[in-house]
């Protein structure tokens, strides 16, 4: 009975880590990629990582949440499966900047009015001197772990597809200079 | 003004800012050393067959608990910086406290009963100092951890700003669940 218990608690406890667990293959995917995580911010609700891109010579950094929103019952689970929103910010950063250049940005801060990032566009937000682009997706976190084989070029694939569109929204606003720093 | 001396002017100005680029990086690395070493014990614990499931971090102190199903062994990594100000790492070094534990499923619930018994009697022994093992027990889900605290120092695994000696840190993270995997055993009569 005590087995059965704790039988029991184990599977309800790895049902509730399946978004823990597509993190833990989100940090090897982007690793293998050549970008190391460089900031954890988990808590119970949901887990950011941010990753360093040395060896891009557009992007600063980028940042990866995921927000667990279904399937933490096995009720839930078995009914609508363990949906979780990614969502993806890619950073670029102009190492010298005046304001000016955010007075410039305007139309695409106009433009961002009507977005929806939930619908998988791309959104762009300017800081100072960082251009920001996100984009969020729904995905059903069972396709991205399990077997090895076939899930992490899934994951694999998903991620470079994002980052190769957050890419390209991002390069016309680069300011290529001499002080660019590993971020 | 002339050509020469406003194009001096220029080089000192571009030399200040790209010194000015170059100590806040600095900087910045230093407060993400921890969290660069925590990444890389996640991707190659991954990489060995652990699942993450436990994340807990606010980017000073972190939390990672794996599962290996196939032994069902857990392992956890708990990091806690002690150099996130750049004067302290200079003097002392990138020092961290790392608690490692591993934890086998025990379905003798005797035995979880007795582990966490023990668990009273190590929290009444609760130590600031490393090489104390520790013995812990979860009856909800019968797992009995042994953990150990030590206090390292980052930078010996790092081979530049941004890579890791994952060789170095896979052998390290290995000799330690290999110590505390025979201690178990041996307190469990296993």
């Amino acid at each position: 009975m005590l087995k059965k218990l704790m039988d029991f608690a184990n599977s309800r406890e790895m049902r509730e880590s399946r978004d823990e667990m597509v993190v833990g293959e989100l940090v090897l995917a982007m690793a293998q990629m050549g970008m190391p995580a460089t900031r954890f911010l988990a808590g119970a609700d949901a887990q950011q990582v941010r990753f360093s891109t040395p060896h891009d010579p557009l992007l600063h950094n980028i940042a990866v949440i995921v927000d667990r929103k279904t399937g933490g019952g096995a009720l839930s689970e078995a009914v609508i499966g363990s949906k979780a929103v990614i969502t993806v910010t890619a950073e670029i950063k102009n190492y010298l900047a005046d304001p000016d250049d955010l007075v410039g940005m305007w139309r695409t801060d106009f433009a961002n009015i009507t977005k929806m990032p939930l619908l998988g566009q791309v959104k762009l937000d300017h800081q100072l001197n960082s251009v920001l682009a996100t984009k969020k997706l729904i995905i059903e976190l069972n396709e991205y772990i399990g077997d090895p084989a076939v899930a992490r070029p899934r994951l694999v694939g998903l991620l470079q597809a994002t980052i190769a569109e957050l890419s390209q929204s991002l390069a016309p606003y680069k300011k290529h200079s001499p002080f660019e720093v590993d971020g | 003004m002339t050509d020469a001396v406003t194009d001096q002017n220029e080089a000192i100005f571009v030399e200040l800012v790209a010194n000015s680029w170059r100590r806040h990086a600095e900087m910045t690395r230093n407060t993400q050393t921890d969290d660069l070493l925590v990444g890389a014990i996640v991707a190659s614990s991954v990489n060995q067959g652990w699942a993450l499931i436990d994340l807990g971090s606010d980017g000073r102190s972190h939390l990672l608990r794996f599962d290996h199903a196939a032994s069902r062994t857990r392992l956890v990594v708990e990091v806690r910086s002690l150099a996130e100000d750049l004067a302290t790492a200079k003097v002392l070094g990138r020092l961290a406290n790392v608690e490692i534990g591993f934890g086998m499923r025990v379905d003798n619930f005797s035995q979880v009963f007795q582990a966490v018994k023990t668990e009273i009697k190590s929290a009444l022994l609760v130590s600031t100092e490393p090489g104390v093992i520790t013995v812990d027990g979860d009856l909800s889900t019968g797992y009995v951890y042994a953990q150990i605290t030590l206090m390292v120092d980052l930078d010996e695994y790092l081979t530049g700003p941004l890579a890791v000696d994952y060789a170095k840190l896979q052998a390290h993270i290995g000799a330690v669940v290999h110590s505390l995997n025979k201690y178990l055993r041996g307190r469990l009569g296993l």
